[in-house]
């Protein structure tokens, strides 16, 4: 029985996951028991027990059926999507919401997992050849149909994550280095042009040594250079005759702290309450900047200020610990996997929650812009809880499920 | 295309996973730096910003010191007073009307002082009105659930719980002006008292004790949530120190009576150490009307009103001092050698000097000096004064204290004018005056000015034998925080006269008034001697300002006064009683004589009897 447990319990996914759990549930309580907003705790720890079934459930279903399962469920979570934008909700601003009698959740959420678990079967199938355009081409589809039905709720965030995504799961499924290269050197390009010449020249050399050192033909490699420089380009030349408010629209996207009674106040409310925490934090209960609720729905972006400003470095770098355990345990995961449909999805589900950590906890500490995507498993909401819990349940499967082509 | 794209359809070779764990174990090292630089290198400064996100500090004013006299008895006290507040994120704009009808203040100027509140502190309760009486209080009250955002707080405002108003002496405290919150800086703030003259001024820092804050949480919208831990980092206020006086208050207030219906100033000294023990400037006003806030029509009375009863004539004014300052050239003339005690001059009633006459009041015939000084006799002294020179004439004044500061510490006095040679020059060019001058300074008039304050210092340097005391009114400070007294260490320097000049120069002003034919014997004291000098200041404006200088017991002087009364007349009629009955209320006190009789004097019109009237 043991043996058994030692060789297909996922130790380490379940208890890092059980582990931030527990810290998003302590986090959670300390951003809202006194703050007016008492029941969000209890249903977060509902969320939790809802999201511990998901996981288990996820861990145990048979491999095969969740392969099979992967086409009708994103098929079922594009149309979703799609009706979420017809009959949805409003909330901050984007219709994203949609409510079934009393529980609601995001769709975007389950598409997330679809999307992955879609992306992974089309790529793992044998008469898929990724380096067939083609077929790169429809793989790269299948994330960007679901990418421009959030995109058009508006909830940007999220869909720079299923973008993110994409890139790592192309590679883990063996795309040419150069084309990853192509696909790359366009967008740090664009984001180049908009912080200036300078920055932009920059990028310009960057996406240039990068195409030129995983090139295969030259006149390719300079086609790609020359789409390159045309975005770039053009970006520029499109930012430059915006009206100046959408200019400074897009100037406090990339730099908040520019705008500090704005978007920055909450970037720079987050820095005051993680800076000071110190080493050893305020105290559990004791962050005044969490209790006095500087930070607008601290629970839910920025989160990781409770951490940070009451348990201090020791906290929050355990928070960052757990984080990185993961992700590097999901990358174990998708190395040791014989099956090609766990691998790939298991980088993808890397990949997913990678990405949410890098810009949640880069935006909360000012690294990144404020981008509304939350941290996986602190951040207060429903939805988003249960999907990740599905997700580590789905690495726990595949843990399981190693050996096995 | 498919031929330039190469085909390897591995997943997730060795080579990949390498490079996706080190992506993220850069993203996680990322973070970690960052992390790592807030929480280690910015703490501080980042900790100094959420205190200050959290923190509203609520200032707790400190009590004012009190003063007392050199009896002990409380001259100034404090008590309790309210000050009607606003704070300006709650108040509603609707409700002004009602607030300014029952307070009494304009709409315009209730909103002034909100909006100068609001730039302070939006959610701190600001100051609209000080000192509002029970009825105003009582009528508010009832009102307040009309009014949001309004309260009241208790405030501290002087009492005098003496008869003696020392006016001059004790100064007053106003609100803070815009200007003066400029030079102040960091510790006042809009709407607190602050000394303003006399003693208050000269001794704010002493007095005013240092704020206490109260530290209140508040939350990001600025509502305040409670106190901030527990009130553990609240700083109490520290009360002020408290003056001990060397005014006698009861002196004082007798002076005050003596100088009903006078304008003029009584500034007397304890001659062994130069402590103040009355000073009074007529005419005066209550200090009451400063002790809460002064009604703006109130203060422009007091400041147009042309017999000026702000300003301190005992050391603000520059009058010549008449025939009270002919011990000054007698002392110079013994002192230099130029005469000695067997001197006479023959007075023949009047002096000619060049082709102007200059007549006596009298013919005194054969005079030594002692004579001189007894009866005044000006021929002595006109012809005197050109053996002497004004070089060593001014000289000597300037020894006596007169054209410089004595260093009184009410704050506030001029240094008056002795004129020599230099200022001759400059004032009229060089050989463009004579010794002519010099004949008017001999007695006290001309350019010479000084202050009753001078005066009475230099009285006291004639009592105690020659030792120029700085005047002070503060005898000790009491400590209220370590209950310690520190004693006020004041200057001292000899006026320089030998003992023979000096026993002459005091033998002549003790015959002014304890021997007959002395000019000055209306401030006889029963069983007292008394010495002096009497003087009348012709004033080229109006009628003569009398004066009187002097000090009792002649054989050890307790009590040096100089008497000063504008336009009264002659010194020995008018400013020597009153010098007198000083003197006798200090030694004996209580008046011994019958029934204190000082003659009437005209009645001079007043207005300070109109100002206090009009107040009560």
């Amino acid at each position: 029985m043991l043996d058994y447990f030692k060789e297909y319990f996922d130790f380490k996914a379940f208890f890092l996951t059980i582990g931030l759990v527990v810290v998003g549930l302590v986090s959670v309580y300390s951003a809202t028991y006194d703050a007016g907003a008492g029941s969000i705790f209890e249903r977060q720890l509902m969320w939790a027990g809802i999201g511990f079934f998901g996981m288990i459930v996820a861990a145990v279903l048979p491999l095969k059926t969740i392969q099979r399962l992967s086409v009708p469920a994103y098929v079922v979570s594009l149309a979703i999507l799609f009706a979420v934008l017809v009959i949805g909700k409003t909330v901050s601003g984007s219709k994203s919401w949609l409510g079934v009698g009393g529980l609601g959740g995001q769709p975007s959420e389950l598409a997330k997992v679809a999307t992955i678990l879609a992306l992974a079967a089309f790529l793992a199938k044998t008469t898929t050849m990724i380096s067939d355009p083609k077929h790169l081409f429809f793989a790269i589809a299948i994330a960007l149909i679901p990418t421009a039905l959030v995109v058009v709720q508006p909830d940007i965030g999220t869909s720079m994550v299923f973008v993110a995504m994409l890139l790592p799961v192309l590679y883990w499924a063996g795309v040419d280095n150069f084309v990853l290269a192509a696909i790359l050197s366009p967008v740090i390009v664009a984001v180049g042009a908009l912080f200036g010449t300078f920055f932009f020249i920059i990028s310009v050399l960057i996406c240039a040594v990068l195409l030129y050192m995983s090139r295969q033909n030259r006149f390719i490699a300079a086609m790609a250079f020359a789409v390159t420089l045309a975005v770039g380009v053009s970006v520029q030349f499109v930012y430059e005759r915006m009206p100046a408010y959408q200019q400074k629209r897009i100037m406090t996207f990339l730099n908040p702290e520019a705008d500090p009674l704005g978007s920055g106040y909450n970037v720079l409310q987050a820095k005051v309450a993680i800076g000071s925490g110190g080493l050893f934090g305020k105290g559990y209960l004791q962050g005044t900047q969490t209790q006095l609720n500087f930070i607008p729905e601290q629970w839910t972006d920025f989160i990781f200020c409770v951490p940070g400003e009451e348990f201090g470095f020791f906290g929050a770098s355990l928070v960052l610990l757990l984080f990185g355990a993961l992700l590097l345990h999901g990358i174990k995961v998708a190395s040791v996997s014989k099956n090609r449909f766990a691998g790939i999805a298991a980088i993808g589900i890397t990949a997913v929650f990678g990405t949410h950590v890098l810009i949640n906890i880069g935006m909360s500490m000012g690294l990144m812009p404020v981008v509304g995507i939350p941290l996986p498993f602190l951040s207060y909401g429903g939805s988003a809880l249960l999907m990740n819990m599905v997700m580590s349940g789905l690495l726990m499967n595949f843990w399981a499920n190693r050996k096995a082509y | 295309m498919s031929s330039i794209i190469h085909h390897h359809d591995e997943t997730g070779t060795p080579a990949r996973q390498r490079v996706l764990t080190l992506i993220v174990i850069g993203i996680v090292g990322l973070l970690f730096v960052r992390l790592y630089q807030l929480q280690m290198l910015y703490n501080i400064e980042l900790g100094k910003k959420s205190t200050e996100n959290t923190l509203r500090a609520i200032v707790r004013d400190p009590i004012r010191g009190y003063i007392f006299d050199r009896h002990g008895a409380l001259v100034v006290d404090v008590g309790p007073s309210y000050s009607v507040t606003v704070t300006p994120a709650e108040f509603d704009k609707n409700s002004l009307a009602l607030l300014s009808s029952l307070l009494s203040l304009e709409g315009r100027a209730i909103e002034d002082r909100i909006e100068k509140g609001r730039a302070y502190s939006k959610f701190s309760p600001t100051r609209i009105k000080r000192d509002i009486d029970f009825t105003a209080l009582s009528a508010l009250e009832e009102n307040l659930y009309l009014l949001p955002g309004v309260g009241y707080q208790i405030d501290s405002k002087r009492y005098y719980p003496t008869k003696a108003s020392a006016t001059h002496l004790l100064g007053y405290c106003k609100e803070i002006t815009d200007a003066q919150l400029v030079k102040l800086g960091d510790y006042y703030k809009l709407g607190d008292l602050i000394g303003s003259s006399g003693l208050e001024a000269s001794y704010e820092t002493m007095l005013r004790g240092q704020k206490g804050f109260e530290f209140l949480a508040v939350n990001a919208r600025g509502k305040v949530i409670g106190s901030f831990e527990e009130g553990r980092n609240d700083i109490s206020p520290k009360e002020g120190f408290d003056l001990i006086l060397s005014l006698d208050a009861g002196l004082q207030a007798f002076a005050e009576s003596l100088m009903t219906n006078y304008r003029g100033a009584i500034v007397a000294i304890d001659p062994s150490n130069g402590g103040i023990l009355a000073l009074v400037s007529k005419p005066d006003f209550d200090p009451a009307v400063f002790s809460g806030v002064t009604p703006p029509d109130v203060w422009a009375r007091l400041n147009t009103d042309t017999s000026k009863p702000l300003f301190n004539r005992a050391s603000m004014t520059r009058y010549p001092p008449g025939s009270t300052y002919k011990m000054v050239l007698a002392a110079a003339a013994l002192e230099e050698g130029i005469i000695d005690e067997n001197y006479r001059f023959t007075c023949h009633g009047a002096y000619r000097f060049g082709n102007r006459t200059f007549k006596d009041l009298s013919v005194h015939g054969s005079t030594n000096v002692i004579e001189a000084i007894q009866r005044s006799c000006n021929v002595f002294f006109y012809q005197l004064i050109h053996k002497v020179g004004l070089e060593k004439w001014a000289e000597y004044g300037k020894r006596f204290g007169f054209g410089q500061t004595t260093g009184v510490d009410i704050g506030e006095e001029i240094i008056g004018l002795v004129p020599n040679g230099e200022y001759y020059d400059r004032v009229y060019g060089k050989g463009r005056w004579t010794q002519g001058y010099l004949v008017s300074l001999a007695v006290g008039q001309g350019e010479l000015g000084v202050s009753p304050l001078q005066m009475a210092v230099y009285a006291a340097a004639l009592a105690n034998g020659g030792t120029l005391h700085q005047p002070h009114a503060v005898q000790s400070i009491r400590n209220k925080l370590t209950n310690r007294i520190d004693q006020f260490q004041h200057r001292a320097r000899p006026v320089g006269l030998s003992v023979e000049t000096m026993a002459l120069v005091r033998e002549g002003m003790r015959r002014v008034v304890s021997e007959p034919r002395g000019t000055g014997s209306a401030a006889r004291i029963p069983d007292v001697m008394v010495s002096g000098k009497t003087g009348t200041a012709e004033n080229p404006h109006g009628d003569d300002h009398a004066w009187f200088v002097g000090f009792a017991p002649f054989e050890a002087p307790t009590i040096a006064v100089a008497v000063m009364l504008e336009n009264a007349g002659s010194g020995g009629s008018r400013a020597a009683p009153i010098a007198g009955l000083v003197m006798e209320k200090y030694i004996h006190g209580e008046i011994k004589r019958y029934k204190p009789k000082p003659r009437l004097p005209r009645l001079v019109p007043d207005s300070t009897r109109v100002v206090t009237q009009s107040l009560q």
